[in-house]
């Protein structure tokens, strides 16, 4: 239990005022986890202060006729102990009267009045240049059309309208799911989100983002409160529109809070489902509107599920999230909490000051606190290294801004906590000792301890040697033999189909020949003289004959050499097959190579490593990531070739190599490759399906352990590398 | 001289009371409305940055070469007739009233002011002098060694300054010094058309109004910051000048509007004598004007909550931080004190909280304040000793029933709570005047503190004749005995060679020691403890006398400032004064102003140091290492003991340290109060 003070030194300052709320004030009562609070609430300026039940009554007691110290003996005499301190008044009438709320005396405090506008103008200012991430532009106040919209929809606003619009939803996800394979059709979606596409979904995203807050808007309106603030916010350079509907803090419902939160998701998702409608109509006749509605559909759901509905930043999920679970003010009192943790446990501070929590919230406030604090690391990460990828001098600016605000700042602001705080006062030896410990621990473990060094580089599988087995004829297989992945031989059946035309025909033909070769003979035995003609027939039909067998031959499917067998001919059992269509591919087994295409910044440690003397590799297949295949040899390096081994590393051909679509036929990389030929050792025994030429296959190798420092410094000069100077 | 209106000049030694009363609460009222800033984070950096600017622009360099170019004017002032040298005095005076002086003007005027210093106190400015003054008329703090006449160095500045400024307060030490530098500055500031008058304890209300009407006032912070507070209790709520003279008038000449007017005619000048203590020491306690709560029966609870902690036991039930002054309860003492509280029958008891507090605070009245050192039982009331003066402080009470816990503990009758009326901090208050200078032997320590808080550059002025002291190493023991012991010898030593020595202690307690140790060693000595009057400069003046075997003066630090130590041939010719140190005190500042008292002027000198474990400093600040050198070693003294000098050493950087953080919490608080709260 942290202290309380009965007595404060600045208590002279307060006692002889007169305060009173200010007139145009409003009181709300909020319930949080069963506990009362009263918000008070200036509409003209929106400030908005949380009060204690005690603190409530300390503040109705004030009437401008009591003096404060008349007021808080009062409070002594009805509540004893339970009564605020001094220290506690005198810090809530500061905070009161900082926030506009408290009338202090008579004459105005123009000067001080102006001071703080000034420096609220000031902090926002600074708040504006730290979230650069998402930079706000106020545009106007749009509370007049909010106001004059709201009775139209309002009919709609209520349980029946929210009912109504589960029922629009799930009909919507139903109708959807019946033309599942069409909606998850991946060229589609590619299609639906390559850069030709770009501006429709900028334009789809805008609207979408504009339904989205006019939801916030509206049902704010329809509950009471205010929409002061319209604008842009430019979230990581991309513009999104919002609203400001700080008011509905005030609400006393949590539900009406909840509902304010939630609207802009359930208004976005409604046009979503509006927009899978007309996709659906539209399915057949495809065109424009079509496509159109397939990105308004995508944005206006993904988009709202991704990014709104996470409570890890502070989103319409958060204050959801915050509301549903009655702790206003999550982020930062899990931040606090998290703070004070350090704070009693790491350094033994015995006079921290916890924030106030409830009973029961303690664990998940920490699960929260750490997992948004983890999120905005991977945020950070994440954002920094695509806006890099795109523009990468924008993204580093981005990235050392932000990592200055996130990162740098409190770290800094913790150093000078350390350096200078009288709270620490006999523990800042403690304290140094304990951070600098830390701080060397973490130094060791990433800087000193050599951990695991993997390097991945997308492959594909290569064959000298691998054949095709087609159908030698028309018919039904009726008998498999091989099954993928077995090994066969020369000559070994893998397949066997039946025509039974075929065979009749083989039958009607050689019919026909035995029937002219009798008749040839007993001419031959007559000495009737040979008619060219029967000559001439007779060769005709042994063709024939010889064709037939052929086919009737081919019917049975060979392995044309030894290997293995690629791809699965069972799935034709029972089909009808053509002639010459594949059945499947034998591959020569002694021959199979990995060829991985790498950027050469990330190869050039390869350059000074050799194979097995300083570092491993394997081999995962995408179809099998489970299991990894050792690889035996290097067989052949080559650098500064565009050429790619495979068009399926190319990004056209679904692969993660940058290539110039312009340049001849095949796709050349923007950048020069480093190719390396590699023997792996695939074990027949274990796989499933052999490898199969062309396949796109993945290869980690593992270097020598090496601290995580280097390594990170080593992908950051990768990544940095060769860009700098644009 | 047509068309340039003369402004009158009241005329040498006539009573400037004119002031009306509507004049001195508009300029009360504008020095309130003026709200210093607090510059905090990244800004403060830029407020150094702008004083190290400030200071390269007016180095000591540049001043001491305009010095050069004043004393250049010297011929042509020095053979002004009298009649002559008023009516010159008079026109600079005139270009400084209006405001637009440019340095030609300001070099004459120095020269000017030298001349009237010669001519009426017979003692001629010297040219480090004349830079300090120009300094101090520029705004600056300036260092001028202990010794090198820095009330000369003020008086000439002053009339500069006044003339400019309107109205100037020269901040002295204490009461003695601001009475005799008012009456001995006298003729030089009438012959500049100023008057002047000093605030002292003693003067009457009616009196103080008179006093602060004059252009030059004399006083101590204490004194003049008191009597602006009680200024800001009276005009209360008013905002405006202009709301302040419609109260006046709509009082009229009724009895109360002497009681509603202000005293102080606003803040417009400053300028501190003994600036670091002044600025930075005192920084530390704002000052307070409190009166005693009228209803109040809480004596018996304080009774009781002394009687309970008794009753607890220390270690197991609570904890004690002497460094802090307070107690801490432990889970033990907490369950103790239920079945404790459930005995008594107060309401108060069943309070938990703030019963709590109540046995908090009379433990920390039982352990942390001791009587002779912290406080005195004088006629059955608790008398509050200053710790720095060791001076009965009459007037004063702790805050928050302190004050009645201590009562209790002596059973003493309980006196009531006393509750505060307005507090403010010394640097709010320094920072509220318009124009700001000080001078002080040891700024340049301060100096970090003085730039940021103030934002007022320090310039160090060399001496006027080289330094000659010898510093002799510091000696350090083991325990207190062993060095009262030892300087009981060193003062021997020192008086057998017929040398004057001045031995200076921390507390009238500590010089009763020596006292005693001399007397039985039988040499003849003298005894100060601050009394600041007459008899006590007089006698601190003699303290150089060499003639007839070397005076022998024990005084507290505080003893005498500001009183020069005149040393005679004797002493001259024998070594000069020796000053020895008993301790070291909770500020390096502190310990050179007190060394510095031996060799001023060029005169030889010596001081040392004497340190040992158990002083009060090593006790607090560095009980760990003293204990671990007490196990180490058995020797009594540890005077080349590498770690003993780190111990008094760092025991002194921790208490700095501690005064720093202390004093930036002042000013924190001061901040927040200006930010939140309304009125002010």
């Amino acid at each position: 239990m942290s202290e309380r003070p009965t007595f404060s030194p600045m208590w002279s300052r307060v006692r002889a005022m007169k305060p009173r709320l200010r007139s145009h004030t409003q009181i709300t009562r909020q319930h949080y986890r069963g506990r009362r609070w009263h918000v008070v609430h200036d509409p003209a300026s929106n400030q908005f202060y949380r009060l204690t039940p005690m603190a409530y009554e300390f503040v109705c007691l004030l009437d401008g006729k009591r003096t404060v110290e008349e007021t808080w003996h009062l409070c002594l005499e009805t509540h004893g102990d339970s009564a605020p301190t001094q220290v506690e008044t005198v810090e809530l009438i500061g905070q009161l009267y900082n926030a506009n709320l408290l009338k202090a005396d008579d004459t105005p405090e123009t000067d001080q009045l102006l001071r703080r506008g000034r420096e609220r103008v000031k902090k926002k200012a600074i708040g504006q240049a730290m979230g650069i991430m998402y930079f706000r532009i106020r545009l106007f106040n749009p509370d007049s059309i909010f106001t004059a919209v709201e009775p139209i929809v309002r009919p709609l606003l209520n349980r029946w309208g929210f009912i109504a619009w589960c029922v629009l939803l799930f009909s919507a996800l139903l109708a959807l799911a019946s033309e599942a394979g069409a909606l998850f059709d991946s060229t589609r979606f590619q299609g639906a989100i390559a850069p030709a596409n770009w501006p429709w979904l900028m334009v789809v995203f805008i609207i979408s983002k504009i339904i989205h807050e006019s939801g916030h808007g509206l049902v704010c309106k329809r509950f009471g409160g205010q929409v002061p603030e319209l604008g842009i916010m430019m979230l990581v350079m991309f513009p999104a529109p919002f609203v400001d509907a700080s008011s509905t803090w005030a609400f006393a419902s949590k539900w009406q809070r909840m509902a304010v939160g939630a609207a802009g998701m359930i208004f976005e998702l409604a046009a979503a489902s509006i927009a899978g409608f007309v996709w659906l109509a539209t399915l057949d006749t495809g065109g424009v509107v079509n496509q159109f509605a397939y990105s308004a559909m995508l944005t206006a759901s993904i988009s709202t599920i991704l990014f709104n509905a996470n409570p890890l930043m502070r989103f319409d999920g958060y204050y959801i999230l915050s509301d549903l679970l009655e702790a206003p003010n999550l982020m930062q009192r899990a931040q606090n909490l998290i703070k004070y943790q350090f704070q009693r446990h790491m350094y033994r501070v015995k006079n921290a000051k916890p924030p106030t929590i409830q009973p029961g919230e303690k664990p998940w406030l920490i699960a929260y606190g750490w997992a948004a604090m983890v999120y905005r690391v991977f945020l950070f990460f994440s954002i920094t290294l695509f806006v890099m990828g795109q523009m990468f001098g924008l993204g580093l600016v981005l990235a050392i801004w932000t990592a200055a605000v996130w990162f740098v700042m409190p770290l800094g602001k913790w150093t000078h906590w350390l350096a200078t705080s009288p709270q620490l006062a006999d523990k800042r030896p403690r304290a140094v000792l304990t951070s600098v410990a830390a701080v060397a621990l973490g130094g060791i473990l990433v800087g000193a301890i050599p951990l695991p060094d993997h390097r991945r580089a997308s492959a594909v599988i290569e064959s000298e040697q691998f054949t095709g087995v087609f159908a030698g004829a028309d018919g039904f297989v009726v008998d498999v033999l091989a099954g993928p992945g077995e090994f066969v031989t020369e000559g070994q059946p893998i397949a066997v189909a039946e025509n039974p035309e075929l065979l009749a025909q083989l039958e009607q033909t050689s019919g026909q020949f035995r029937e002219l070769e009798a008749r040839f003979k007993s001419a031959m035995a007559q000495g009737v003289p040979i008619a060219d003609l029967m000559t001439e027939r007779r060769a005709v039909l042994l063709d024939h004959l010889r064709f037939l067998e052929e086919r009737v031959a081919g019917l049975t499917m060979r392995a044309p050499h030894d290997g293995y067998v690629a791809d699965d001919p069972r799935k034709l059992a029972g089909e009808y097959i053509k002639h010459g269509q594949p059945v499947c591919t034998v591959v020569a087994s002694d021959d199979i190579r990995v060829v991985a295409s790498m950027d050469q910044r990330q190869a050039d440690w390869l350059q000074t490593m050799s194979f097995q003397d300083d570092f491993s590799a394997e081999v995962r297949r995408y179809t099998q990531p489970g299991e990894a295949f050792g690889v035996i040899e290097f067989v052949r390096r080559d650098a500064g070739d565009r050429a790619l081994p495979h068009p399926a590393l190319a990004d056209v051909g679904g692969g993660q190599v940058q290539t110039d679509r312009q340049q001849g036929r095949s796709p050349q990389a923007t950048r020069p490759r480093f190719l390396v030929e590699m023997e792996a050792n695939f074990d027949t025994a274990t796989t499933s399906m052999p490898p199969m030429p062309g396949e796109r296959v993945a290869v980690r190798f593992s270097l020598p352990p090496r601290p995580l420092l280097g390594q990170w410094v080593d992908r950051l000069r990768q990544l940095v590398q060769g860009r700098i100077d644009i | 001289m047509t068309g340039t209106p003369s402004i009158p000049a009241p005329a040498p030694g006539q009573a400037v009371s004119e002031l009306t009363r509507y004049e001195v609460m508009f300029q009360a009222l504008r020095a309130r409305q003026r709200k210093p800033v607090h510059y905090t984070g990244l800004d403060t950096f830029a407020v150094k940055a702008r004083a190290r600017v400030d200071r390269m622009r007016t180095t000591r360099n540049h001043l001491l070469a305009e010095a050069k170019r004043v004393d250049a004017l010297r011929s042509s002032v020095a053979n002004l007739t009298e009649a002559q040298l008023d009516e010159a005095v008079r026109t600079a005076r005139e270009a400084f009233v209006r405001g637009r002086v440019d340095p030609d003007q300001l070099r004459h005027a120095m020269a000017l002011m030298r001349e009237v210093a010669r001519r009426e106190t017979t003692q001629e400015p010297y040219l480090v002098q004349v830079a300090g003054a120009l300094g101090l008329y520029h705004g600056r703090v300036v260092e001028m060694a202990t010794g090198e006449g820095k009330t000369l160095t003020g008086s000439i500045a002053a009339p500069l300054i006044a003339w400019r400024r309107k109205r100037l307060h020269v901040l002295t030490v204490n009461d003695y010094l601001a009475d005799r530098d008012a009456t001995s500055r006298k003729p030089i500031y009438a012959r500049c058309g100023l008057t002047v008058g000093a605030i002292t304890q003693e003067l009457s209300p009616q009196d103080r109004a008179g006093v602060y009407a004059r252009h030059i006032v004399y006083g101590t912070p204490k004194q003049i910051t008191a009597d602006w507070l009680r200024d800001q209790l009276r005009i209360g709520k008013l905002k405006t000048p202009w709301s302040g003279r419609q109260a006046l008038a709509r009082m009229g000449n009724r009895p109360e509007a002497a009681q509603f007017a202000p005293l102080v005619p606003g803040l417009h000048a400053a300028l501190v004598d003994e600036a670091d203590a002044v600025l930075i020491d005192e920084g530390v306690v704002p000052l307070i004007i409190a009166q005693a709560r009228k209803e109040d029966e809480m004596g018996p609870v304080y009774l009781t909550a002394a009687r309970i902690a008794n009753r607890l036991d220390e270690g197991p039930d609570y904890t004690v931080e002497h460094v802090r002054r307070r107690a801490e309860l432990k889970r033990r003492g907490r369950e103790r004190l239920k079945d404790l509280f459930a005995e008594e029958e107060a309401a108060i008891w069943k309070a938990p909280r703030r019963a709590e507090e109540l046995i908090k605070q009379a433990l920390a009245a039982r352990h942390c304040y001791l009587r002779g050192h912290h406080y005195q039982i004088v006629d059955g009331r608790v008398v509050i000793v200053d710790e720095y003066t060791g001076r009965y402080l009459a007037d004063r009470s702790w805050e928050h029933g302190l004050h009645q816990a201590v009562e209790a503990k002596e059973n003493v009758e309980v006196t009531a709570d006393r509750e505060t009326l307005a507090r403010v901090s010394f640097q709010r208050f320094f920072r509220s005047y318009r124009f700001l200078a000080g001078m002080s032997g040891t700024a340049i320590d301060a100096r970090g503190e003085i730039e940021t808080v103030y934002s007022r550059p320090v310039v160090v002025m060399p001496t006027n004749m080289p330094l000659i002291r010898e510093q002799m190493p510091t000696r350090i023991f083991r325990s207190s005995s062993a060095k009262f012991a030892a300087i009981v010898d060193s003062v021997v030593a020192q008086h057998a060679q017929g040398r004057p020595v001045l031995v200076g202690t921390r507390s009238i307690e500590v010089s009763e020691r020596i006292s005693e140790r001399l007397e039985a060693r039988g040499l003849a000595h003298q005894v100060l403890n601050a009394n600041f009057d007459a008899t006590e400069a007089e006698l601190i003046s003699q303290a150089g006398r060499g003639a007839g075997g070397g005076a022998i003066t024990v005084a507290t630090n505080m003893a005498g400032r500001g009183t020069d130590i005149l040393l005679d041939d004797a002493a001259r010719e024998a070594g000069g004064l020796h000053v020895i140190l008993t301790e070291l005190h909770a500020s390096k500042r502190i310990d050179r102003q007190f060394i510095g008292r031996a060799g001023r002027q060029g005169d030889p000198g010596s001081a040392q140091i004497f340190a040992s474990l158990e002083d009060e400093l090593v006790v607090h600040n560095a009980p760990q290492l003293a204990a671990f050198i007490r196990r180490r070693t058995a020797r009594e003294e540890l005077t080349g003991d590498k770690l003993a000098r780190l111990a008094v050493r760092r025991s002194q950087r921790k208490a700095e340290h501690r005064d720093r953080v202390n004093r930036g919490h002042v000013l924190r608080q001061d901040d927040w109060i200006e930010k939140h709260l309304p009125g002010g």
